[in-house]
């Protein structure tokens, strides 16, 4: 048995700035990321920090490389104590220009043997980069109610 | 050892019908498939082939199971390069439905799974199309959701 690692490759009819930004602001993330805030525009050493829509922060590793609009590397470990504790994995980003399009290669490895979180993230991966090209090329990412249902949640609170 | 399988999930914003008939319509599939056009009435037993737009046969094959809008499983040959032809016959199940992207994440879109794998030993055949997939997955996305698509050889 080998240690995991997922791949996925997907082409967006989008510039690689605008699939950069999408990739690190967080005002830009909340639109297609099923309402999370995402920052990861920070250098090198910064974090990469991640809030789901109740305000909650779920995401704070750090920046490994980033080389804007080519390249962009972090750590990821969940601070979901929900989710079982592993060692941190590695998210790879990868931007190439192909016409004014966009060839996007996400990769995340450095997984253990077994790991429960390489079973979630391969899940995840295609949903959220499925909405990420849908709010590029469309204006409108996938839509969720999850986002909607945990603002509603964070206000009764 | 593992015999290499490739497979691919995409999310998208259309209904299963809609993405039934762009896997089957060759006027569709003309527009997304980089100008290849399919040949085939997409029955189970009916023969099907995929052309280039210059009459070239790219593949060909079987259907072996055919239920729309839900699942197209194909008996798939290349025939255009001797190295991909010679690893033999592939098969393809291609699955659509109206799923949650998460579980308990709420919101439904079309999920496309295609997964492929060689029905003998080999490892280029599966190596080519793990290349062309996103492609072509990647254009019938597009195809469905904004009416262009994305990438353009």
């Amino acid at each position: 048995m080998s240690k995991p690692i997922f791949v996925y490759v997907t082409y967006i009819a989008a510039p690689p700035e605008r699939v950069w930004e999408g990739l690190t602001k967080p005002d830009v993330s909340e639109k297609f990321w099923f309402g999370y805030r995402v920052n990861a525009d920070g250098k090198p050493g910064a974090r990469m920090t991640a809030f789901n829509p109740a305000g909650k922060q779920v995401h704070d590793d750090p920046i490994i490389e980033s080389d804007p609009p080519r390249k962009l590397v972090y750590g990821w470990k969940s601070l979901y104590k929900e989710l079982p504790d592993e060692r941190p994995s590695r998210v790879t980003f990868t931007l190439e220009a192909l016409k004014g399009q966009t060839r996007l290669t996400v990769t995340h490895d450095d997984f253990d043997e077994g790991s429960k979180m390489f079973d979630m993230i391969s899940k995840g991966w295609p949903a959220v980069l499925s909405s990420l090209k849908s709010f590029l090329e469309t204006g409108r990412g996938l839509e969720s109610t999850w986002d909607e249902e945990q603002r509603r949640h964070a206000g009764q609170a | 050892m593992t015999k290499p399988y490739f497979v691919y999930v995409t999310y998208i914003r259309s209904t299963p019908e809609k993405v039934w008939a762009a896997l089957t319509d060759p006027v569709a599939v003309s527009k997304y498939w980089f100008n290849m056009t399919v040949e085939c009435p997409f029955t189970p037993g009916s023969p099907w082939a995929l052309k280039y737009d210059d009459g070239r046969v790219a593949d060909t094959g079987e259907i072996l199971e055919a239920d729309p809008p839900r699942r197209l499983v194909i008996r798939w040959r290349n025939e255009f390069k001797p190295e991909l032809k010679a690893e033999g016959y592939s098969r393809c199940t291609i699955t659509i439905e109206l799923a949650e992207y998460y579980p308990g994440m709420g919101g439904k879109a079309v999920k496309l799974t295609v997964e492929h794998g060689l029905e003998g030993e080999g490892g280029k055949f599966i190596e080519a199309v793990s290349g062309g997939w996103p492609k072509v997955l990647s254009n019938l996305k597009s195809y469905l959701e904004s009416g262009d698509v994305a990438f353009k050889e």
